[in-house]
């Protein structure tokens, strides 16, 4: 609708500017978003501190739903569990590098051994259960990250139990560059993981954007829309499946990584259950399925909610002194379950196909309803 | 041998109690194919209402007809509130989204779930309350034998009844009929005269009305409510309808009796810490050969 | 565009706002707690957070020539409902950033610690825990190799604790139960790092003197009930059950289904369930007379001296005894706030090393100081039984006896 825009000519001449302004920061938003945050924290000290953290991790949320997105936005296949894969991501990482084992690898070469084997562990769930149809996939996957959980508490002498593996070294432990303690300076400023998640993100959203327009991005869009058409047309649904699995897995792990070595832990197994599963599944459903800028909007909106604003909101309203009781009823925190659930309920009442749906969507939701 | 047995007999009682609610997803499911995230907070709702009576109306004492009765009352009472909620989310939120992408009121679900639960912390405060117990705790097989008292007999006594009105509700009645015509294509349905909406807004208040009633069992059964018991109880609830193949009445029930057995067997033989492990497992094999679930007829998918 | 605008400017603000650029203060300085808010834990913080705060306001907010502020920070989110890593990573680092933080009071959760004390420790931010007992936080050799060097990145101090570690508590109460008579236990845990860690070194104990172990399981915290568990705990027929656990991780449940079953075995646990929420969750009956609990340090209604007084305090102004744990808030805020007196600068490292060098405190607890690990010196364990509904205390164990026994031949 906004397309129009552009050819629309206005009698004061004002307007093409504006649309055409308008119609760049459309079309090439990503380019705009990421020059404004490469820029942020040279202009925001906050970026240095907690802040830092908190959207280093909101990135990490941004990666992991973008894998998700693989599955449920482009080949329609709701996934349940997709926190055991970030979960299985973290440990493979942590594993390769904590002191605790022999292997001590260096971040990226762990960061890829991690990818490549949940990519195989997503394959080798997903070739039995393939042939499961809709709800019963998505308790099949619901389940898998239930063993999975479980799995990693009680295997105590590999995975640590629930005192998790650590310490994960930062990237670049132990290198130093031109004088700097790459590995210090990954612990102490967070502006160094900022950038790095930073960088992974805008790298998984290129390739995102590749395999959108590819010939396997299509197949599995082909297989959402009609899984028989697809295969009159010759593609096998149950290898693009598999592909979508495979590639949702290995995002995962790769945020999963990202996740291990930011917090230095793998933290507890409790940290990979369904109930990330759900708030990442909501994340790619309210921003908009297959959208890769609706889903990035739905994460920073549900994760930030949780981890950026409520807790600045809860010491605001302390600083504040409103609520010298400390009574739950006028805290923030005390509200935060019913203004996120009221958030979800509103966004689908009146936007069913998400913030931001992908064109391809919301032309479908078009026709529906002529 | 008689360690089994004992095992064998918490299994069907707990599993009894996951059919319960599994019959309230199965419902749901069963007539406009959504995975009712909320029920599971529904219940700890009811079970909050069910505890302020119980306190409120100083109901107690050990198995007297006055006990009886009031648990009666009180499941009517929970479950018309229930139910009545039930509608009024189905109402307010899911009736919008009836042409929406289909997993629109999957969130929509998720949300109201997270609602109910602030309710939940609102009513009843953030830790475990204890729910007084009403019924005698002696052992109704008598002697240091077999454990089986008047609490794990209500569960059973409740479940089977229900899953058998239930049954004959969705067959034998004009509704039932208008139930499985919505079910299988509404336009169809609202074509040769039925009302779909209010189809569906019944069938959520039988969903609400059982959600209601096994909150009171569930009180009265574990003993231990908390704002956040709803999503366990959700998860293996939901699992057991799916694994009876969903929208199955009495797929939901066997469901329910093989995740209990499972889950009472692995812990005596595998211990308790891979309950957890050991039940999801299960479900995913048992979804492996039977893709439709237990009871589940395939469908074929429509071209 | 505009609308972009409106949108924009007070995101921007926000963002200002939150960098904190106000120019540091010289006469302010600030405590921040950082504990479970929201979610299961939220009863027992709230008690540590009202000790905190009473011992602030005794000092009138003031302490040498500096104001005090008081922050209280949630590492709990709504959506886990417990304490998360990137919430207390978020508030460690937060508190870093702030230039007029002085003391870090936290962390509940043992697991908490191990994500903030590493962040904490680069700034030599002095962290003082009211509740921490995982043995691995402090002590060389007891927990996992590279504990706990790999939590103190410089090489420094800056953790410190003031109630006794688990080594104390799990070996104590296997002492305690021989003494007692019980030859046979049954041990269960929540499989956290509290609650296993506990379990695991009463376990060990317990082989040691000659307890016979019938068995060690963990139960799943987020599990409705443990009726088949219970089914094979009296299969086993212990004389005693020990939970590694808290009243968060179900040990109300546990109680009750224990008595469900029928067991009549006598059930011990750990300070995580010494709170009144525990008895009621559990149900009165289901522990009356059965139930133990050991706790470090004297319970509040034993305590004297300061302690008395400030128990006495806290009854006026709440009207009730205050929880165990309010105890240990308001020790924790007593020792940041003498250590920040006894630096006498904003110096975060100075103030670090004067809490590390403690000695001989008259605090509440009673008489102690920080030995060369941050651990307290205090050494004294209670029992107490649970007796019409409420615990009653039932006798002091001490550790040097025990040590002494252990010497004897």
């Amino acid at each position: 609708m906004m397309g129009r825009n552009w050819q629309k000519t206005d009698a004061t001449g004002a307007m093409p500017v504006r649309a055409l302004v308008a119609a760049f920061l459309r079309e090439r938003w990503d380019l705009v978003a990421l020059v404004l945050l490469a820029l942020a924290p040279l202009v925001i000290p906050a970026l240095g501190g907690a802040l830092g953290g908190q959207v280093t991790t909101l990135f990490i949320y941004c990666i992991l739903a973008l894998g998700l997105n693989v599955m449920v936005g482009y080949t329609g296949l709701v996934h349940l569990g997709i926190a055991a894969f970030f979960g299985i991501g973290a440990y493979l990482c942590a594993i390769l590098t904590v002191p605790m084992y022999p292997f001590q690898m260096r971040f990226v070469t762990a960061a890829l051994v991690s990818v490549l084997a949940t990519a195989g562990v997503g394959l080798a769930l997903g070739a039995p259960t393939l042939r499961l149809r809709g709800d019963y996939l998505a308790i099949v996957t619901l389940g898998f990250g239930e063993v999975v959980k479980v799995t990693l508490r009680n295997l105590e002498q590999i995975t640590g139990g629930m005192k998790g593996l650590n310490p994960v070294p930062p990237p670049g432990a132990g290198l130093v560059v031109g004088g700097l303690d790459l590995g210090r300076a990954f612990a102490v400023d967070p502006r160094w993981f900022y950038y790095l998640t930073l960088l992974a993100l805008a790298g998984v959203v290129v390739a995102m954007r590749r395999l959108e327009n590819s010939r396997l991005g299509r197949a599995w869009v082909a297989v959402r829309e009609d899984e028989l058409a697809a295969a009159a047309m010759g593609i096998s649904a149950t290898r693009v499946k598999l592909s979508a699995f495979a590639m949702s897995s290995a995002v995962a792990a790769l945020a999963g990584c990202l996740y291990a070595a930011s917090l230095s832990t793998t933290a507890d197994p409790n940290a990979y259950d369904f109930n990330r599963s759900i708030m990442v599944l909501c994340a790619v459903i309210l921003g908009g399925l297959g959208s890769i800028p609706g889903t990035l909007l739905g994460v920073a909106l549900l994760v930030g909610f949780d981890t950026v604003l409520a807790p600045w909101a809860d010491s605001w309203i302390q600083q504040m002194e409103v609520n010298p009781s400390g009574s739950s009823l006028l805290s923030f925190s005390g509200w935060r379950l019913a203004i996120f659930g009221l958030a979800l309920v509103l966004v689908m009442r009146y936007r069913p196909e998400g913030l931001i749906p992908s064109r391809r969507m919301a032309a479908e939701l078009h026709k529906a309803h002529p | 041998m008689q360690f089994f047995l004992q095992q064998c007999l918490i299994g069907i009682t707990n599993g009894a109690l996951v059919a319960l609610v599994a019959l309230g997803y199965t419902m749901v499911y069963g007539i406009i194919r959504l995975i009712n995230f909320a029920h599971g907070d529904l219940i700890m709702l009811g079970a909050c209402l069910a505890l302020t009576l119980v306190t409120a109306s100083g109901l107690a004492g050990t198995g007297t007809s006055a006990t009886w009765l009031g648990i009666v009352l009180l499941v009517a009472a929970c479950g018309l509130f229930c139910g009545g909620l039930n509608v009024a989310v189905d109402r307010v939120v899911y009736r919008p989204l009836r042409s929406a992408p289909k997993l629109a009121p999957l969130v929509s679900a998720i949300g109201v779930s997270f609602i109910f639960m602030n309710v939940g912390l609102f009513w009843l405060g953030p830790a475990d309350r204890s729910f007084p117990e009403l019924l005698p705790t002696t052992n109704l097989l008598g002697g240091e034998g077999l454990q089986f008292t008047a609490k794990d007999l209500l569960v059973l006594v409740v479940v089977v009844p229900l899953m058998a009105a239930l049954s004959l509700l969705v067959r034998c009645t004009r509704l039932g009929k208008a139930m499985r015509a919505v079910s299988q294509d509404p336009t169809a349905a609202a074509l040769v005269g039925v009302d779909v909406d209010r189809v569906i807004a019944f069938t959520f208040f039988v969903g609400g009305f059982l959600g209601g009633a096994a909150s009171v069992i569930y009180g009265l059964y574990i003993n231990t409510i908390s704002f956040q018991m709803g999503f366990q109880n959700g998860l293996y609830a939901f699992t057991a309808a799916v694994l009876g193949g969903i929208g199955s009445i009495p797929g939901a029930v066997v469901g329910g009796l093989v995740i209990g057995l499972v889950r009472a067997l692995s812990s005596a033989y595998a211990g308790e810490r891979w309950t957890g492990a050991i039940v999801f497992a299960i479900l995913i094999v048992i979804l492996v050969f039977r893709p439709e679930g237990l009871l589940g007829r395939s469908t074929r998918e429509k071209v | 565009m505009n609308v972009r605008f409106r949108v924009v400017a007070p995101v921007v603000a926000l963002l200002m706002g939150l960098a904190g650029c106000r120019p540091a203060d010289p006469t302010l300085v600030k405590i921040v707690s950082s504990l479970p808010r929201t979610g299961s834990a939220k009863q027992q913080s709230d008690t540590i957070v009202g000790g905190i705060r009473m011992a602030i306001e005794e000092v009138g907010g003031k302490v040498g020539p500096f104001r005090i502020e008081y922050l209280d920070l949630d590492d709990s989110t709504a959506a886990a409902g417990q304490w998360t890593s990137e919430a207390e990573a978020a508030n460690a680092r937060r508190a870093l950033q702030d230039p007029d933080v002085v003391a870090y009071i936290g962390t509940f959760n043992s697991g908490a610690a191990k994500v903030s004390m590493p962040i904490l420790n680069l700034g030599d931010l002095l962290m003082v825990s009211p509740a921490n007992t995982a043995v691995g936080l402090t002590k060389p050799g007891l927990g996992t190799p590279g504990e706990p060097g790999v939590y103190r990145p410089t090489g420094r101090l800056n953790y410190t604790r003031v109630v006794p570690a688990d080594d104390l508590q799990g070996p104590l109460s296997a002492d305690w139960a021989k003494k007692r008579g019980v030859k046979k236990v049954y041990i269960l845990d929540d499989n956290e790092v509290y609650g296993k860690g506990i379990a695991d070194l009463f376990d060990e104990r317990c082989r040691e003197i000659g307890i016979e172990v019938l068995g060690h399981d963990s139960i799943d915290a987020k599990a409705q009930e443990f009726k088949s568990l219970m089914a094979s705990v009296k299969a086993a027929a212990p004389d005693l059950v020990y939970f590694g656990g808290t009243t968060q991780s179900k040990g109300g449940q546990l109680a009750k289904d224990m008595a469900g079953a029928g067991i009549t075995a006598l059930l011990m646990v750990p300070d995580g369930c010494r709170e009144q929420v525990f008895i009621d969750s559990a149900g009165a009956a289901n522990l009356e007379d059965r139930c133990f609990v050991t706790f470090g340090g004297l319970p509040p209604e034993k305590l004297t001296g300061k302690g008395g007084e400030f128990v006495e305090r806290y009854r006026k102004k709440h009207g009730e005894l205050p929880e165990a744990y309010a105890v240990y808030g308001y020790e924790a805020a007593c020792v940041a706030l003498r250590a920040i007196r006894d630096a006498g600068t904003k110096d975060r490292r100075a103030i670090s090393d004067a809490a590390l060098a403690l000695r001989n405190f008259d605090g509440a607890l009673g008489r102690w100081g920080f030995d060369e690990n941050g651990d307290t010196t205090l050494k004294t364990l209670t029992v107490s039984v649970v007796k019409n509904g409420k615990f009653e205390f039932e006798e002091i164990l001490d550790a040097n006896a025990a040590a002494d026994a252990a010497a004897a031949p």
